[in-house]
């Protein structure tokens, strides 16, 4: 992992910039990573020694956020890491159409209609079914590095 | 298949022959593994059968099939223990007989499980009756165990009869006994009668068998039968010893408090190490010491090892490891045994005993040869074992003089010796194993702690004789060398085992604790050769760097740091640790301060660590690991030397010599400041040029900077260093500390606002803190305040600050302090709506929300004391506002995630906060019993209950049975409730019922908790409910009002009220289910509320339970038990203590009479 790649962008579109470098040290569990170029969620971090004597090194055990998937990696502890800019952003639900996207109301009163119903069959039932139930769902999307996914789902109705 | 027997008639033969059969067929398939849950079903039914006795017998006598034999006996043993009380006396003995008369038989039977089982159902019988049967019924049973053990009829029932003796001791042994379902009274009654009565008379059965025939085995050439008795009497008379002996009690009442029956003075002493001091009393005195029965054992010993010292098996055989550890239990009797007025008495028995000892570890060196080629290491390890038995009951002087009479040389000499030549052994193979060393070596080092360190402190003198003093010195001479090779040796290793300062000092921190007590023992030779080995190994660094490396010298000074820190100091937890005694004492005619050896040693120390500021040399040699051990060794020397508080220049006279000169050279008026400023810009460099290394930083900030912050006497010299002023700058503004991991983000903020306490000034104290913190408050402000904070707000590079500032804005939150209070409380106070707006952006960013939440628990907990009501008024306004934006931002949330791995997180993360939320409402409910406010105008004051309340009200829901699942949050959760319920009942009663039945759904849920403590807690709420409706409604109030009256439920069914519910759901419990015996107090206070609430209900219940008997016997004791819970005791239907208490005792006694048959029927 390198410090030098990434540059911060220019002020005007600061809020573009999909990663950022921050010292393996300062990140912690629960918090995010890139790892093998994926933004990824950590759920253990280890240190180590380089040999008794050396500098302290991490030892992340980081989850893909969108696809699940585990990935690992060290660095030596005072060295940038990547972290991913994940953005979250909620939206009401108006439909689910039949090929599979759904379409959702963003706050300036749009839709938006080029996001996918998740593909794994139970989580699909869960927005399916609440849908279905006529319940007032907002579902929560989450981005990073370009791609986004459908993480929560919330009745306000319950309020 | 199991019919009952109806009393007295005797099953026909082929009856029992086809059961038998069945029960054969189902152990062996169990074996086989073939169709198990059936022949399971068969055996439980066996099990569970009522009076299987004449089949299990019949299968006793006939099967030829050992596991059903095996199961018969079983299965008596679950019957009778279950039916006992309504067995007749003839039953009880015959059965007894049967199992006894058994073993005898079949003493030469090979299936040596079966008989054994028999044996211990015939303890375990023998002691349920121990307590009905008349001496002369025991007597019977014990003349008959007697005769076999005597002899005359053979062998294998001489072997037997002691294998039942064995049995039986361990029965009424409180560790080793079996349940029976009978209160601990029983138990304890028996083990008084059989150690009072019967103990010795035992023991001496086993002593002579051992006699009788030890003559047969020493003559005899080959291994003979007798060899068997021997070592079942061994393990008797060692089992007896090891006895839990109770010292007499000769007070009034001692039957009465069977839970401490006297103050046992030894039982830390046994703690310590696997050393049982064995204290029979004065009545044991002829047994033991005067029939010369110790030289028996020591001289049959020592002839079988003479006759085998060729045979090398032979020191492992049985016979021998009885024999040896029947002798190192001798070397533990201590106490009335001697008379008291006699020293004599025990030295002449130490004596006899060490003279046989001896041998086994005496010459060192040769035994030790003799074990690397090949020998057993057995008889050595018992040796040292017993040294340490003796060192536990005699004092150093006694101990070191004991040799004396049969060798030149004095004990402590020999364990030094032997101590040395175990070392040797360790230093010339390195290996990871454990071997014989490694045990030896332990056991010897505990030998050493127990000299050095009794437990015992009336004893007094711990002062070694000179030559032990010249031993001391010379083994700590040799473990120094020893430590030092193994760490250059392992300095190159990659092995990551204790990497770590903590974990390595953690595994050898007894080992060090027992290093520092040697050297300490001789502290004149140890110190100067410490300081020798460290200046060397310095002096090697500056000569070598750049031509070699370092290595294998940074992990000896790392090596050399740990223990010249357990030398100089003790552990700095808890108390402020005093100079060791050996050091105040044993340095007297040293007059110079500069001289003193104590001054060169830390003073070379501290030079060295003063050298890390110097960034050379820092990248040459502080790697971090050296740096942890630096630190460390500062952290844990400060807190004994640095700044003493109690020297004032006036009384420094008062003090003993070294002590004073030590505490002055240190102290206000000399070196101290100096040294504390050295320190604090050593603590600086670590926070700032080790970028990365938490270990080494929490170390700096946990255990230096926190310890120098907790005493009041340092922070008044801390906060007039310029290094310290340094410090709290950077911590404005500094980058580098930005980077500093939460947790240590957190303390280095507490300490520096705890440093404010030395500032004599309040204002300027409260300025100090609003300097400190500003910085932090303003980012909040600020950043809440910006226009696009919803497009920055998820940005790394934002959250990355935030998160460090909430977490100081915590570890300030935690410094409270009357002095700074104000500039804390103003700092809380202006970042409430910051807190509310991020919490609104950060709904989704659980780690953020998590912050936020801690931040205002920790801040709410220091504060809420000190609150006035107007404050108070706005904090509890703000808390609520909190609850209901978490609230309407969680409630009905589903996350989804492809990993289960990230959706466990989200619900651990969803557990975290709302522990933190109850940890907020229950640091509310503090404000009602702690409160330093000043005004006492009670009409602004808030309703705390009320407010409590409504907290849990808008929580709860949120509170999913998923989620008590979570150990912390169910016991957090339990404990509010529980304090609510028992200090505010009455508000319960106004929640609406949606509110009321979720807070007593979850106390159901409790209820069927497996952690006691839970359950505790919810029969206590269940009590307090009851009660209070009890005490209201005959009174003629409402009490809990419509909660408590039956209701129809949707579907038109008449649902139970609360405590009716609960009635049923107690008494189920009580009866039927599986709970520890600690909670049977607890639910008879619940239960008794509840009864008095429902009388009607408990009467139709009883009745119901009653009924269900079939069994006209049971039928009239359930109900005269019903009758007794009631009415014994002149209970009364008042709630006060004695109520209570008559109720308990009646519950006890009741559960004692109906449980067993209730069960099972």
């Amino acid at each position: 992992m390198s410090d030098e790649e990434h540059q911060f962008e220019s002020k005007a579109d600061a809020g573009a910039s999909k990663t950022y470098p921050q010292q393996a040290g300062t990140i912690r569990k629960n918090g995010y990573i890139v790892i093998k170029n994926r933004p990824c969620k950590v759920v253990e971090v280890s240190t180590s020694k380089t040999g008794k004597h050396g500098h302290a090194k991490c030892h992340f055990v980081a989850i893909d956020i969108f696809n699940g998937k585990k990935l690992e990696d060290i660095v030596p502890s005072s060295h940038n890491c990547d972290v991913p800019h994940v953005n979250r952003t909620d939206y009401q639900l108006i439909d689910i159409s039949e090929d599979g996207f759904v379409s959702l109301l963003t706050e300036n009163g749009n839709t938006k209609d080029d996001l996918r119903l998740p593909t794994d069959e139970a989580l699909l039932a869960q927005i399916k079914d609440g849908f279905a139930e006529g319940k007032d769902l907002v579902v929560s999307v989450m981005s990073a590095m370009g791609e986004e996914q459908i993480n929560g789902l919330k009745d306000i109705g319950k309020n | 298949m199991m019919q009952q027997q109806p009393h007295g008639v005797a099953p026909d033969l082929a009856q029992l022959q086809s059961t038998m059969h069945a029960i054969e067929l189902a152990c062996s398939s169990i074996q086989m593994h073939t169709n198990s849950a059936a022949a399971e079903a068969t055996l439980l039914s066996l099990n569970q059968s009522t009076r299987p006795y004449k089949l299990c017998q019949f299968i006793l006598d006939n099967s030829q099939v050992a596991n059903a034999r095996f199961q018969a006996a079983s299965a008596i043993r679950d019957a009778a223990m279950r039916e006992w009380s309504s067995l007749t006396g003839d039953d009880k003995k015959g059965l007894i007989g049967f199992c006894l008369c058994y073993v005898m038989q079949r003493a030469s039977s090979p299936e040596g499980y079966v008989q054994a089982k028999v044996s211990s159902v015939a303890a375990q019988l023998m002691k349920r009756g121990w307590l009905e049967f008349t001496v002369a019924e025991k007597e019977t049973f014990l003349h008959q165990v007697n005769q076999a053990i005597i002899g005359i009829h053979g062998i294998d029932v001489q072997f037997s009869g002691i294998n039942f003796l064995e049995s039986l001791v361990s029965e009424f042994s409180p560790s080793t006994s079996s349940a029976m379902g009978l209160p601990r009274e029983f138990h304890e009654q028996c083990r008084k009668s059989l150690e009072l009565h019967y103990l010795k008379t035992f023991y001496c059965w086993a002593k002579d068998a051992a006699v009788s025939v030890s003559a047969r085995i020493s003559e005899s050439g080959t291994e003979v039968p007798e060899v068997k008795v021997c070592t079942g009497s061994l393990r008797l008379m060692l089992q007896i010893l090891n006895w839990e002996f109770q010292p007499n009690v000769t007070s009034a009442k001692a039957g009465i408090n069977v839970f401490s029956p006297g103050v046992r003075s030894d039982l830390t002493a046994s703690k310590r190490s696997d050393c049982n001091v064995a204290q029979p009393g004065a009545a044991w005195r002829d047994a033991l010491i005067s029939s010369g029965h110790v030289g028996w054992i020591v001289s049959f010993y020592a002839a079988l090892r003479e006759k085998f010292s060729t045979g090398r098996y032979w020191l492992d055989c049985p016979v021998a490891v009885s024999a040896r550890k029947l002798i190192v239990q001798f070397c533990s009797l201590a106490g009335t045994v001697f008379l008291s007025g006699d020293e004599h008495m025990q030295q002449n028995h130490l004596l006899q005993l060490l003279s046989g000892i001896i041998h086994w570890i005496d010459p060192p060196d040769a035994i030790a040869q003799a074990i690397e080629s090949g020998r057993s290491e057995s008889e050595v390890l018992d040796g040292c074992r017993a040294l340490l038995a003796i060192a536990t009951v005699v004092n150093p002087i006694l101990f070191d003089h004991l040799l004396k009479s049969i060798r030149p040389f004095g004990t402590l000499t020999l364990l030094s010796n032997l101590m040395s030549e175990v070392i040797k052994v360790q230093m010339t193979k390195r290996s990871d194993d454990e071997t014989w060393s490694w045990e030896a070596r332990d056991i010897l080092l505990d030998t050493w702690t127990a000299l050095l360190m009794p437990v015992d402190t009336s004893a007094g003198n711990t002062m070694l004789p000179l030559d032990g003093i010249n031993a001391a010195a010379n083994l700590f001479a040799m473990i120094a060398e020893s430590e030092l090779k193994s760490a250059s040796a392992s300095a190159l290793d990659e092995d990551d085992g204790d990497d770590y300062l903590q974990a390595s000092i953690s595994s050898m921190d007894e080992r060090l604790i027992s290093y520092a007590l040697i050297g300490r023992a001789a502290v004149n030779v140890t110190i100067p050769l410490l300081t020798r080995l460290f200046s060397e190994r310095v002096a090697l660094l500056h000569q070598g760097r750049g031509i070699m490396d370092p290595t294998p010298t940074l992990e000896e000074l790392y090596s050399l740091l740990l223990i010249i820190g357990h030398i100089l100091a003790d552990e700095p937890e808890g108390e402020t640790p005093l100079i060791p005694n050996s050091i105040q004492s044993d340095f007297a005619d040293t007059v110079e301060t500069q001289n003193h050896p104590v001054v060169i040693l830390s003073v070379s120390i501290i030079k060295f660590a003063e050298q890390s500021l110097n960034p050379e040399m820092r990248a040459a040699v502080f790697s971090p690991r050296l740096m942890e051990a630096v630190i460390w060794f500062l952290a844990r020397w400060s807190c004994t030397y640095l700044l003493s508080e109690e020297i004032g220049e006036s009384d420094l006279h008062l003090l003993q010599n070294s002590r004073k000169t030590l505490l002055s050279f240190f102290g206000e008026y000399n070196q101290g400041k100096s040294i504390l400023d050295i320190i604090v810009r050593v603590s600086v460099t670590t926070l700032l040029s080790y970028p990365g290394e938490k270990n080494l930083q929490a170390l700096t900030c946990f255990q230096l900077l926190h310890a120098l912050v907790r005493r009041r006497h340092i922070c008044s010299s801390l906060v007039l260093l310029d290094s310290w002023r340094a410090l709290a700058r950077a911590f404005t503004n500094e980058e580098a500390l930005f980077l500093l991991n939460s947790v240590n983000q957190r303390s280095l903020a507490q300490t520096l606002v705890l440093s404010a306490s030395g500032i004599k000034n309040s204002e300027s104290a409260n300025q100090y803190v609003r300097d400190l913190m500003g910085h932090a408050t303003k980012y909040l402000i600020e950043l809440s305040n910006k226009s696009d904070l919803k497009i920055i707000s998820q940005r790394p590079d934002v959250i990355l600050p935030l998160s460090c500032l909430l977490e100081r804005l915590r570890g300030a939150a935690r410094a409270s302090e009357p002095r700074t209070q104000r500039a804390l409380c103003e700092m809380g106070f202006s970042i409430m709506t910051p807190v509310l707006v991020l919490l609104e952006v950060y709904k989704n960013e659980s780690t953020v929300i998590y912050m936020l939440l801690k931040c205002v628990v920790d801040w709410v907990d220091g504060q809420i004391a000190y609150l006035e009501s107007r404050e108070t008024a706005a904090v509890v306004e703000f808390s609520i506002r909190l609850l209901q934006l978490y609230s309407s931002h969680n409630i009905g949330k589903i996350s989804i995630s492809l990993s289960s791995n990230l959706i466990s997180e989200a619900n651990t993360e969803k557990y975290k906060d709302l522990r933190a939320l109850l940890q907020l409402l229950s640091s509310f409910c503090s404000k009602d019993l702690v409160d330093f406010s000043l005004d006492s105008d009670e009409s602004q004051s808030t309703n705390i209950a009320q407010v409590v309340y409504l907290g849990m009200h808008i929580v709860n829901p949120l509170i999913s049975l998923e989620l008590l699942k979570y150990p912390k949050l169910c016991h957090d959760y339990f404990a509010l409730l529980s304090h609510m319920l028992e200090v505010y009942p009455e508000t319960v009663g106004r929640l609406d019922s949606e509110a009321f039945l979720h807070v007593l759904g979850t106390l159901d849920f409790g209820l069927h908790h497996q952690d006691t403590e839970i359950v505790n807690m919810c029969l206590r709420s269940l009590k307090a409910l009851a009660a209070y409706h009890y005490k209201e409604t005959t009174s003629g109030n409402l009490g809990l009002g419509s909660h408590a009256t039956p209701v129809k439920d949707p579907r038109g069914d008449m649902q139970d009220g609360v405590l009716s519910r609960f009635l049923r759901l107690l008494l189920q419990l009580l009866l039927f289910e599986d709970y520890s015996p600690d909670l049977v107090s607890p639910a008879a206070d619940a239960l008794f509320p509840l009864i008095l609430c429902e009388q009607e209900l408990y009467q139709k219940l009883a009745n119901e339970l009653i009924e269900r008997q079939v069994n006209p016997s049971f039928k009239s004791r359930l109900s005269s038990a019903f009758h007794m819970v009631t009415n014994a005791n002149q209970l009364s239907c008042n709630l006060d203590r004695m109520n209570y208490q008559r109720f308990r005792k009646n519950v006890n006694a009741f559960l004692v009479e109906v449980r067993g048959f209730l069960r099972t029927v």
